[in-house]
């Protein structure tokens, strides 16, 4: 190479990375996006885990069939596995169009749900329980899921199954319900197994396993809210449905309820309170009309504590306290959901989203949800 | 120019030969407690559409993704069935069982889906002392529903229009399908559920 080459080449060499060095510096001036405090999902990636910062799934965290009814992955007590529900769609359904419209005919198989198993350890990732979803890690790591009488999710079937247990992640799983439902699995609230059944028209009931075949109705026409962190008391909200919407605390062993509170005659703005909320010392976090609302349970009461307004008045899912001051949850949004991120003394929510240029996987697009597991007590906690 | 506006006027209630009725239902979503369904029918090959319409409810919550509290999602539903004395432990009497359906987050899925009254599986009333009884029409509350389109209609306790009943004689007088339980095919009468 001639030198006539060679130095205008340098100087375009050295120029050009001259500009990178300068894009780069004007880069790393920013500062990082915001990220909600907590273990999250956005797509295949779960963020914020202990000791794994990004952890790429095989598929997609997402539960059609339970919504967030349930958590849509679980981090084990002992912090090795993160169980979370997969759907895999058999056959492209448009929710624009009819079923007919689509050729969809009665009993044609559309989906099958699973729930799989990530190994921190190995960083294995596997199917646990095929045409499963919803699931819950006992403190001692047993685990409970709900499993369909067949695998596949079909066009006007119902999905009916039974709920099964395993006392550990390779135990043999044992069927804790009589008769198959449609069933959802909530969470422990100690030794007790928390089911929704599903009923005509989406009704929830809420019942408590103590075993195989011990089933009882805890409430009727409720939503969890919560399970107090000593795994005795579990708060149920009632919508307007059936009467004035109100909150129940419950005893966990035989369903006596020892506190409750008329909604209705609280702020206004609470409106109706919804279910997957969290529960930290003597305060719970509930979904509300506003946003997030604040109860305090403690001494046989049910308290309005506070409200944190979310920004533009969307409803806020899943809200999850992050220490004494934080409380985080997550709102739909076009590009699959976003974090709200509350702070309880100013009352003030900021909405972020993580990852923003993450993109769906397998159909479905990037979803954001947190991370938890709603069971308790756990470790640490009485 | 007046006669023809009449003329006009008049077909929107104009009994065709009800056997040549092509029909549909439309939900319209306001609010939960106070939505709009229809039935809109047209004798084919004419476009003209008729349409009757009966005040209805839908939920808890607007957010059309949340189970067992969210207003039915928007888009096209097929029809999977209908029964006059249906018999389930939250859902009785006169009801249209529809699809299940995606909501807009494109994975959420509503599930059990009627539209339907609060009333017996005989259509009667079971009215008790408790505030609000599943199967007895009571007041402008009971349009609220876990995701359901509801239609309100009289009881012993209170004055509601019969809108239930006049939607079920509208669906069957004006193109509805004339069978009853479980449909095998795939029904041409469909529901379009849109704000």
């Amino acid at each position: 190479m001639t030198a006539r080459l060679t130095i205008p080449l340098f100087l375009f060499l050295a120029m050009t990375a001259s500009a990178c060095g300068s894009a780069r510096t004007e880069r790393g001036a920013q500062p990082p996006p915001p990220r909600p405090p907590a273990v999250y999902t956005v797509g295949r990636t779960v963020l914020g885990l202990s000791g794994h910062d990004r952890l790429t799934l095989a598929a997609p965290p997402v539960t059609p069939l339970a919504g967030w009814l349930s958590p849509v992955a679980v981090p084990s007590p002992d912090g090795r596995y993160v169980a979370y529900n997969s759907w895999r769609e058999l056959r492209e359904d448009d929710p624009a169009l009819s079923w007919e419209d689509q050729g969809i005919a009665p009993g044609d198989p559309l989906a099958r749900p699973s729930i799989r198993l990530h190994d921190l350890n190995t960083d294995s990732d596997s199917v646990f329980a095929a045409g499963a979803f919803s699931l819950a890690w006992r403190g001692d790591g047993a685990i409970a899921y709900f499993k369909g009488a067949r695998r596949d999710y079909r066009a006007g079937v119902r999905f009916i199954g039974d709920v099964f247990v395993r006392e550990s992640v390779h135990a043999p799983a044992r069927r804790w319900t009589q008769k198959g439902d449609r069933y959802v699995v909530a969470g422990w609230a100690g030794p007790t197994l928390l089911v929704y059944r599903m009923r005509a028209g989406e009704a929830l009931d809420l019942l408590a396993f103590d075993g195989p075949g011990k089933r009882r109705l805890l409430a009727s026409d409720a939503g969890l809210v919560a399970i107090s962190p000593d795994g005795t008391g579990v708060l149920v909200e009632h919508g307007p449905e059936t009467g004035p919407p109100r909150l129940d605390l419950l005893a966990a062993s035989n369903g006596t309820r020892l506190a409750s509170l008329d909604v209705t005659t609280v702020d206004p703005s609470v409106g109706v309170v919804g279910y997957a909320g969290d529960w930290q010392g003597s305060f719970v976090a509930a979904p509300s009309a506003a946003g997030v609302a604040i109860f305090r349970v403690a001494e046989g009461r049910i308290e309005l504590a506070g409200t944190l307004r979310a920004p533009s008045g969307v409803g806020v899912a899943e809200p999850r306290f992050v220490g004494p001051s934080r409380v985080t949850g997550w709102t739909s949004s076009e590009s699959g959901g976003a974090f709200i991120d509350c702070d309880r003394v100013s009352g003030r929510c900021a909405r972020t989203e993580p990852l923003p240029t993450a993109r769906g996987a397998q159909g479905f697009p990037a979803w954001r949800r947190p991370v938890y597991n709603p069971s308790r007590p756990q470790e640490g906690e009485a | 120019m007046r006669i023809a506006l009449f003329a006009a006027l008049i077909l929107c209630w104009t009994v065709g030969p009800a056997s040549a009725a092509n029909g549909w239902w439309t939900f319209e979503r306001n609010t939960n407690l106070n939505s709009t369904l229809s039935w809109k029918w047209t004798y084919p090959p004419s476009p003209v559409e008729y349409t009757r319409s009966w005040r209805g409810g839908s939920g808890t919550a607007m957010d059309e993704c949340e189970i067992g509290r969210g207003w039915l999602p928007s888009g096209w539903y097929a029809q999977k069935g209908h029964w006059d004395h249906y018999e389930g432990s939250k859902v009785k009497g006169r009801v249209w069982w529809i699809q299940d359906k995606t909501c807009r987050d494109g994975s959420t899925r509503r599930t059990e889906l009627f539209i339907h009254s609060e009333e017996t599986s005989s259509n009667g009333q079971s009215c008790s002392s408790a505030y609000d009884d599943p199967f007895c029409w009571e007041r402008e509350s009971d349009y609220y529903s876990n995701g359901c389109i509801k239609l309100a209609r009289p009881s012993p306790v209170a004055s509601f229009p019969n809108d239930l009943g006049a939607a079920h004689t509208t669906f069957h007088d004006y193109g509805g399908k004339a069978a009853h339980g479980a449909y095998d095919t795939a029904d041409a009468n469909e529901l379009y559920v849109y704000s």
